[in-house]
């Protein structure tokens, strides 16, 4: 839970006031405090590519969203990503479950694991890796800085650094 | 009726509430019909014009109406589900459903076949679902946007064809902060 609450508290320093996810079991404590959280908005999704359309409604309407998701959340938005956010600017932070590196029990994962940094880099996506509890203080000043350029970035969170909390 | 003839008739009701438009020719023919601060034109993206108005709609209190087509909302049906359990009630879908891809030529959706939109709206979970004719159109949307209590989901169906157009030549920054602008979001401009 100490990690889950670090990277809420510092998305919340970083202004960010609009909250959706589709699910992961390395999200749910993040999502168990956001569903207690007054302060802030927060649903569930039923698609990472819907939730790219909500946020950018979100943020037509002063908030400053995020969406929580796996790396697979990438693959399935590259076009709202590119189309919509990217098209009008539109600032809003993807915090990433990062399924299928080191400590990932599920083979599969590792597919989508090997190239979401690729996917990233190709669409000009500002990164933030975080392997260790010292990476997440990062957290807050990134979240700003996708304010200052008017564009998504990405928090990829290592599944060793989520599964024990 | 087709499309261009309903927004036409539609004008008046969406020049006073924030629209977010389909990409394509809807977009294409409510500029031409008349060009408004408010109107949010999506230049990419299909299928996410009733998540853009969602999102609008829950972060702040004036009224969305989020004009999307059967073509989209077939392509991001997961909406419907959302809107079922999450919109608020400043939230209008209006699907114009003429069964057929417009932007692309016309060819026939599912809608033209087997599929009824509103049997999947109402089983996604959205409470107030009206499927008029194009000429009840106007009155089924006011009565919505009056209603301060329920969001909406109204289905007009109408026939498909399309009028010559130009595409949109505003950029898309200059779509974005007039839009904001007209909400009270940026000070510049």
């Amino acid at each position: 839970m100490k990690i889950s609450k670090k990277i809420i508290a510092n998305l919340k320093e970083g202004g960010v006031d609009f909250y959706l996810s589709v699910p992961c079991k390395l999200l749910a404590n993040m999502i168990d405090i956001l569903e207690k959280d007054k302060d802030v908005y927060y649903s569930s999704v039923p698609r990472e590519e819907e939730g790219m359309g909500i946020c950018a409604g979100a943020y037509l309407g002063n908030k400053f969203p995020c969406i929580m998701m796996q790396n697979t959340g990438i693959g399935n938005s590259v076009n709202a990503i590119v189309s919509l956010l990217q098209l009008y600017q539109m600032p809003v932070v993807f915090l990433v479950s990062y399924r299928g590196t080191p400590g990932e029990p599920v083979g599969a994962q590792g597919g989508m694991a090997k190239i979401t940094e690729d996917i990233l880099q190709t669409l000009r996506i500002p990164m933030l890796h975080c392997s260790s509890e010292n990476d997440l203080e990062k957290i807050s000043t990134f979240s700003k800085h996708a304010k200052v350029i008017e564009s998504p970035v990405a928090i990829l969170c290592d599944f060793n650094l989520m599964k024990e909390d | 009726m087709n499309r261009f003839d309903l927004l036409n008739k539609l004008q008046n009701i969406f020049k006073d509430n924030l629209v977010i438009c389909n990409i394509g020719l809807p977009s294409q023919e409510l500029y031409k019909i008349n060009d408004q601060p408010n109107f949010f034109y999506m230049l990419g993206s299909m299928g996410l014009s009733s998540s853009i108005g969602l999102g609008l709609s829950l972060s702040q209190n004036k009224h969305v109406i989020s004009i999307d087509g059967d073509g989209s909302v077939l392509m991001n049906m997961n909406t419907l589900a959302t809107i079922g359990n999450r919109a608020p009630s400043n939230y209008t879908l209006l699907i114009i459903d003429n069964g057929s891809y417009g932007s692309t030529g016309d060819q026939r959706t599912f809608t033209d076949e087997d599929t009824s939109l509103k049997a999947v709206a109402i089983g996604a979970g959205c409470k107030n679902v009206v499927e008029c004719s194009g000429e009840e159109t106007a009155n089924k949307l006011s009565k919505a946007i009056d209603d301060q209590n329920h969001s909406y989901v109204i289905i007009s169906k109408i026939n498909s064809g399309n009028v010559k157009i130009d595409p949109i030549p505003l950029n898309p920054i200059t779509i974005r902060d007039r839009f904001r602008k007209f909400i009270g979001k940026v000070k510049y401009l």
